[in-house]
């Protein structure tokens, strides 16, 4: 690494074809990470008006509490608490737990289930002082979490938005806007080219929502076309098996945009089977242990990240402030970008 | 045996061995295979490439694995639908021991157990405490998933040298799921091996006839001696044993295991294809080589589903029609060669 970057310093030498990629890299992150600050900065608050315990009808079983000083329950439902992205959340909400006052307790179901889900909330809500949901179907959730509000229990949103319901305010990324730069990043590494979006549900409202963004951003790439949404499935096997079809299908693909943690790091395991590092770039999402040491050797160009254990803290901590007289506001949680050049911090 | 046979076969007296594939359940589902592929071929010039065919046997390898032991299962007249759970476990526990410094072997052996375990668990559940077997093993598909997590917290558990796993262990740990062997990936090598050891232990020896003689009638298998419990125990032990050994190849393959997604669903896909290879629910009639053509059938139509384009939410369409076609004719096969 010394070696390369004296390379670059120094001019003496025409630099290597890694030595380009390096620094077509390193300029793409700080751009990209100027873009994010941006959308960071400007997107609080357009989803929602800020909003105080003081123009809400507080359930009166949660005044008494409050006003007697006791501790309150926070419940924090999961859409899936099975899935690889639940522990990094569920760290953010330990994390919570030990404020002050507050005792926050996860729930949801094992599995992406709409029913279960309600079920659970509908059981607890006699001891509930704040909800803060991810919820499977924004559709399905939308009427109880409608009703909590009319009973005066507050609900936020974190992780996954539910616009169709009367939540107080949402934490978390904003999924268009992370396809977009999942987008962007795609076309400025590969430039031109043939790709294929990859999901894990191609159905789900988080995926239409990155892809959306993701086709957004691509279209600013006259010389990019998108071949397919490949529907990947849940199942590791069936994932990489997906991808290798789907690449054998289209041999002239050159990039491979996931949009979330699972696909990703398939992907990449597909161009490091298939020696294709340098022909085929992959851009995704996420942490994942196999995503980071994939960057780390190549096989995969750039991931997002959304900041998951920020998510599962600001849910808490934002019922908590709401509970204790603070005005709140959205919370955009960004997006953050890792490449081979930065993702030396993660190790 | 097989001199008398063979003179029988001669002399016209007995059918031979094309004829008793033609006669056999296994033809309708060997033709639904070739007009499958004869199909995609026309449609997509890259399916009947070597790369491919190859890629279908790999992809196959592991549900075809489960799919033996489904066969057993099923003649047997039991069920088990944890297997989609015990693979995701088992997987788990050979990843979590390699983390934590144990040597492949014993990894691999504590996992193979664990697997067995849960059969045998199963076996027991669904004979001596007389749980149905659909109802004990959803329970133990719940079970096992939840023990899986509870394991790893659900976080993913990725086997490499970063997290502390031996050079020498992670080399034949990957070349379990990674290597070949005479250009065949070693995935597809154990189904092979599995494949035929499954046939030899269903069609040729006195466990395979017990297996048979317990599915067709548990009553009349009773009075003719045959320990009706032993033998169910035994099939469903062998199950959870390849699922476990499915668990630990796909680990080896892929390898990084989540303890929320390794396995989910695939008992489904393990069933069905045992179905569409011409095993029957109720138990007494099932063959290894119609399990093998069911398990190809449901591989190759969801490759040659992608290779042809066809949209995803319509590829979930086809893959069940198939299934529910495939069966319907084979009933209907059947039952007009009864009449």
């Amino acid at each position: 690494m010394e070696h390369l970057i004296q390379v670059e310093l120094t001019g003496l030498n025409r630099p290597t074809k890694v030595n380009r990629e390096k620094t077509k890299m390193r300029r793409l992150v700080t751009q990209l990470a100027a873009a994010a600050a941006c959308i960071a900065g400007t997107a609080g608050g357009a989803l929602a008006e800020p909003v105080n315990i003081s123009d809400f009808n507080l359930n009166p079983r949660i005044a008494a509490k409050i006003a007697a000083g006791e501790e309150l329950n926070i419940y924090v439902s999961y859409p899936d608490v099975s899935n690889e992205f639940a522990p990094f959340v569920l760290e953010g909400v330990a994390r919570a737990d030990a404020m002050d006052g507050i005792t926050a307790t996860v729930i949801g179901p094992v599995g992406p289930d709409a029913d279960l889900q309600i079920d659970q909330i509908e059981t607890l809500l006699d001891t509930m002082d704040g909800l803060a949901i991810a919820s499977v179907s924004t559709d399905a959730l939308a009427p109880l979490l409608n009703r909590m509000i009319d009973e005066g229990i507050p609900v936020i949103a974190y992780n996954t938005d539910n616009p169709a319901s009367k939540r107080l305010v949402f934490a978390g990324q904003d999924l268009v806007q992370s396809g977009r730069e999942a987008g962007k990043l795609m076309g400025e590494v590969l430039g031109k080219g043939k790709v294929i979006i990859t999901t894990l549900n191609a159905a789900a409202q988080w995926s239409l929502d990155r892809e959306q963004g993701a086709r957004e951003g691509l279209a600013a790439f006259p010389d990019i076309e998108v071949v397919s949404t490949l529907n990947t499935g849940t199942e590791p096997q069936e994932i990489y098996g997906a991808i290798e079809n789907a690449m054998l299908a289209n041999p002239d693909v050159t990039g491979i945009l996931s949009l979330e943690c699972c696909s990703t790091p398939a992907a990449g395991t597909w161009v490091e089977r298939n020696d294709a590092k340098g022909r085929v770039h992959v851009v995704g999402f996420d942490l994942l242990d196999l995503t980071v040491d994939h960057i780390a050797d190549g096989y995969i160009d750039a991931t997002i990240d959304q900041d998951p254990e920020r998510q599962g803290f600001e849910a808490v901590n934002l019922l908590a402030q709401f509970l204790h007289g603070e005005t709140i506001d959205d919370i955009d949680t960004g997006v953050k970008i890792y490449t081979s050049a930065n993702i030396d911090e993660l190790k | 045996m097989d001199e008398q046979m063979a003179v029988k076969a001669a002399a016209g007296g007995a059918p031979s061995r094309m004829r008793r594939f033609r006669l056999g359940r296994e033809f309708g589902v060997f033709v639904a295979l070739v007009v499958l592929c004869v199909a995609l071929t026309l449609l997509n010039d890259r399916f009947l490439t070597p790369t491919n065919l190859l890629n279908i046997g790999r992809q196959v390898s592991l549900m075809g694995i489960m799919a033996v032991g489904m066969t057993f299962v099923l003649v047997s007249g039991e069920v088990d639908l944890s297997v989609g759970s015990t693979y995701g476990l088992c997987g788990i526990a050979v990843g979590v021991l390699l983390v934590a410094g144990y040597p492949l072997a014993l990894a691999i052996a504590a996992g193979l157990v664990l697997g067995a375990g849960i059969g045998l668990i199963n076996g027991v559940l669904s004979t001596y405490l007389r749980v149905p077997s659909l109802i004990a093993t959803l329970g133990t598909l719940s079970m096992v998933r939840g023990a899986a997590l509870i394991l790893t917290d659900g976080k993913p558990v990725t086997v490499n040298a970063r997290n502390g796993v031996g050079e020498a262990d992670l080399a034949m740990f990957e070349f379990l799921g990674q290597g070949k062997v005479l250009g065949i990936p070693m995935q597809l090598a154990f189904f092979i091996v599995i494949a035929l050891a499954g046939w030899f232990l269903l069609s040729r020896t006195s466990f395979g006839f017990r297996i048979f003689a317990v599915g067709g009638s548990a009553k009349a298998a009773r009075v003719s001696g045959i320990n009706v419990a032993s033998v169910k125990i035994w099939a469903l032990t062998l199950m959870g044993t390849l699922a476990a050994l499915a668990g630990t190849l796909s680990l080896a393959f892929l390898p990084s295991g989540q303890a929320g997604r390794m396995g989910l669903g695939l008992e489904l896909d393990v069933i069905a294809a045992t179905i569409v290879g011409g095993t029957t629910l109720a138990g007494g009639e099932g063959t290894i080589l119609g399990t093998v053509l069911g398990v190809l059938i449901i591989g190759v139509l969801r490759n040659g589903l992608v290779l042809t384009g066809v949209s995803p939410f319509a590829q979930e369409f086809l893959i069940g029609l198939v299934i529910v076609v495939a069966v319907a004719i084979d009933k209907w096969s059947t039952s007009s060669k009864s009449n």
